[in-house]
């Protein structure tokens, strides 16, 4: 199960997955540790409909529309997958 | 000059990304650099003994490089805990001393006694990776990878965060595959304890391949440490760029091991192996990754920057700053307006009569002009320094970054993302630093419509009239008139933001807002009251030049009559040049309700700088009424009456015009040219007209509106 990062909830551990942004902003966010495989999680909501993310230890505000071009996978669904597979 | 090489080129191997496109000039490390005109007092550039070795502070932004800098070369940059404070190239000596070697091998060379030794340190602005994704990334790109090679610094200092390690090792990858002399400084080390980090610094040194030297700038630690691994690498031979093993990769003209800089790898693919080799130092190098670890910060974080609460907080925490301002400062200044109106101001005339200059018109320049103009900016000395405090203490505690998220809604209504907002957060202090702070904006328009909104944020300078009136007209209400003003300046930059969106920039598409919110933390009275004490030295050094130098000028024009008969000095202020020249511009005004030439003459002084109009005042009314001794709230009571006679008895109405158009109009000189050399001559004059029609037509509104209530 996937979902983008405006409808992750508050508080669950989340996998990143990938950032349909414009190059420079993948960067970016890269530099500040959100890439695949990065682990975080949405501490925050913020006006605008923004959210801070809580990624090794940093915590980054990312506005509204940026939200909805990053994907995430919640920790809970991977574990899930992988009991299935076992 | 240092040349740019055109786009897409590489030097040493870099693929160049495209450069943010400005017109920036371009220090180079081994030329000296003009000074850049500011009120914040940022020092220009220091001179090292020649051949002193060129030292480079390059990081991620907000990990401590200006507080390094200042502390290893006591200068005064700005600093603050928040992206983006430096967006210049700053130069400074940095002394240190050789340590005596500790052997006695005779065959030795090291010195017997410590030695002296002088660097010339380099403060490049942050940056995340040398990639660059605004003006000021790009300068830092430009001086350590696109210049020639005698250009290069003699070693770089890569400061990084040790709280937030994986982020500040990307640049040093980078500097690392340049081959140059590099020490990471690892800052922040007391955050990262607290947050249970433990950082092996020998570990980390090793996977590195550079030394790794622990500092606290903030208390002044690890200085001796960092000079040493300094001189290390300076002494040994220059590294080799760093390598990879790139089996089997296509695009490797080279052998097993291979210089990332000659390696072929697309770009994705080269950031793909940096992140690897920085997972490998971070795991090598630290016992905790400090995951999830920030309650504090974050308890606070769950209020500052909560959908509703967040704005309401913001708009508290700045009501308060001018509320303590106003009430703290009052009686002191109250206190040194009547030393510099009594004892100061008699004293002078005691000497001048006693030396038979008494009644003439050098009393006049010396009592009432140079006097009373001095000391009337000194009685804003405690104001100024409060806000100041108050200011520093908001920036060091890490509040800042939070405002910007706070307010990067409404900035996007005008098509600015939210990083604009430390400009302009920067331009109520003083407008000249904020126009340069534009810099930290990617996009050209941007920068352009940020540069032309910092003039309607209220600067420091505006603070002393809306003071001076607010306190004469509305004693009781004084804090919250000038909490008033400052809102209208809020509201003034949104609406001219709009009316630019809408008429000259509909295309413009806003940025996303990706910040990092540093930890909160307690202020250090050093460092707070550093930054205090370089912007009120910067405030007073730059009004009181110019209060100098316009009171001259005035004192000059009241004393050349305007009517024939008369001589030098011998005319009233009314019949001078100085009221001739208000005088004509004075019905332009009379539809706000202020048309007397008294009020105007200090429109037409501020436009030079707004620190000077109080002054101007001051020599206005007491050359105009030389008969009458001065008293503590004199000037009020003049301007209570010109207020009154030019607005027809809607005194009320007519100061909230005049204060209006206060804050609209030009904010001064030096801002113009700080606006001249970033968006260029021709926005720079579309901004100035902007500002006169915009001051004009809302100061008439108001006005006009006004007198039908008040």
């Amino acid at each position: 199960m996937t979902l983008t990062l405006d409808r992750a909830p508050i508080g669950e551990p989340l996998v990143f997955l990938e950032a349909s942004t414009a190059p420079e902003v993948a960067r970016r966010l890269a530099e500040l540790g959100l890439r695949r495989g990065a682990h975080l999680t949405c501490v925050q909501r913020t006006s605008g409909r923004g959210r801070v993310v809580s990624v090794a230890g940093s915590r980054i505000a990312i506005d509204a529309a940026t939200l909805v071009r990053l994907t995430v996978q919640p920790i809970s669904a991977l574990d899930e997958l992988v009991r299935e597979s076992a | 000059m240092t040349e740019v090489r055109d786009r897409g080129e590489t030097t040493q191997g870099y693929a160049a990304p495209p450069r943010p496109d400005a017109t920036l000039a371009r220090p180079r490390f081994r030329a000296s650099r003009g000074a850049t005109p500011s009120c914040h007092g940022d020092v220009p550039g220091a001179a090292a003994p020649a051949g002193s070795p060129v030292v480079a502070l390059v990081g991620a932004p907000n990990v401590g490089k200006s507080t390094l800098f200042n502390t290893l070369t006591g200068a005064k940059r700005t600093v603050g805990n928040w992206p983006g404070t430096t967006v210049e190239v700053g130069r400074g000596v940095w002394p240190t001393t050789r340590a005596a070697a500790t052997c006695d091998c005779e065959t030795c060379t090291c010195p017997r006694q410590a030695e002296p030794v002088t660097f010339t340190l380099v403060d490049l602005p942050g940056a995340y990776s040398l990639d660059p994704a605004s003006p000021d990334e790009a300068l830092t790109r430009e001086l350590l990878v696109d210049v020639e090679p005698d250009e290069l610094p003699d070693a770089v200092v890569v400061i990084a965060d040790a709280a937030h390690l994986a982020r500040s090792l990307y640049i040093v990858a980078q500097v690392r595959e340049l081959g140059l002399p590099l020490v990471v400084a690892l800052t922040m080390n007391d955050v990262a304890r607290h947050r249970g980090i433990e950082i092996d610094t020998y570990a980390l040194a090793e996977q590195i391949g550079a030394p790794v030297v622990a500092v606290d700038p903030r208390r002044r630690q690890g200085e001796s440490n960092l000079a040493a691994a300094v001189l290390g690498v300076l002494d040994a031979e220059r590294p080799a760029p760093r390598a990879v093993d790139l089996p089997g990769h296509d695009g490797s003209p080279c052998g097993a091991m291979c210089p990332l800089a000659d390696c072929g790898l697309e770009d994705l693919e080269l950031a793909d192996e940096r992140f690897e080799w920085i997972d490998g130092a971070v795991h090598a190098g630290t016992r905790d990754t400090g995951d999830a670890r920030r309650v504090r910060s974050d308890l606070i974080d769950r209020f500052v920057t909560a959908p509703v609460l967040g704005p309401v907080i913001f708009l508290a925490v700045m009501w308060l700053v001018f509320q303590i301002t106003t009430t703290v400062a009052a009686p002191l200044q109250d206190a040194l307006d009547g030393i510099f109106t009594g004892p100061v101001s008699d004293g002078t005339r005691g000497v001048l009569a006693g030396v038979g200059l008494g009644g003439t018109p050098v009393e006049g320049f010396l009592v009432d002009g140079l006097v009373a103009g001095v000391g009337m900016l000194l009685t804003f000395v405690p104001l100024m320094a409060l806000m100041f405090l108050l200011l520093a203490l908001l920036e060091d505690s890490g509040y800042m970054a939070r405002a910007a998220v706070v307010t990067d809604r409404m900035m996007r209504r005008i098509g600015l993302p939210g990083r604009a907002f430390l400009p302009l957060v920067v331009g109520f202090g003083c407008n000249v630093p904020a126009v340069a702070a534009t810099r930290i904006l990617p996009n050209a328009r941007q920068r352009v419509l940020t540069a032309l909104l910092v003039p309607f944020t209220s600067c420091s300078a505006r603070l002393t009239v809306y003071v001076l009136l607010a306190t004469t007209f509305y004693p009781r209400q004084a804090g919250t008139v000038v909490f008033a003003m400052y809102l209208v300046s809020i509201l003034l930059v949104v609406a001219v933001g709009l009316l630019l969106k809408s008429t000259l920039w509909r295309t413009m598409g806003a940025d996303p807002l990706v910040i990092d919110l540093p930890p909160y933390q307690l202020p250090t009275a050093r460092l707070t009251l550093s930054v205090m004490w370089q912007r009120l030295k910067g405030f007073l050094r730059t009004a009181s030049g110019i209060i100098v130098a316009t009171v001259c000028v005035v004192w000059l024009l009241q004393s050349i009559p305007a009517v024939s008969g008369a001589g030098f000095g011998e005319v009233p202020v009314s019949d001078s040049v100085y009221a001739a020249v208000a005088k004509s511009i004075a019905p332009l005004l009379s539809p706000a309700g202020f048309g007397q030439w008294e009020t105007v003459s200090a429109l037409v002084v501020g436009f030079i700088a707004k620190e000077a109009v109080i002054s101007s005042w001051a020599q206005t009314y007491a050359i105009a009424e030389p008969a009458s001794e001065r008293e503590p709230g004199q000037l009020g009571a003049q301007l209570h009456q010109t207020f009154e006679m030019a607005s027809g008895g809607h005194t009320g109405a007519a100061l909230a015009a005049f204060m209006v158009f206060l804050l609209a109009y030009t904010p001064c000189v030096a801002t113009l040219s700080a606006q001249k050399r970033e968006i260029g001559l021709r926005w720079t004059v579309f901004g100035v007209l902007l500002q006169l029609v915009v001051a004009w037509a809302l100061a008439v509104a108001t006005f006009q509106i006004g007198r039908m209530i008040w």
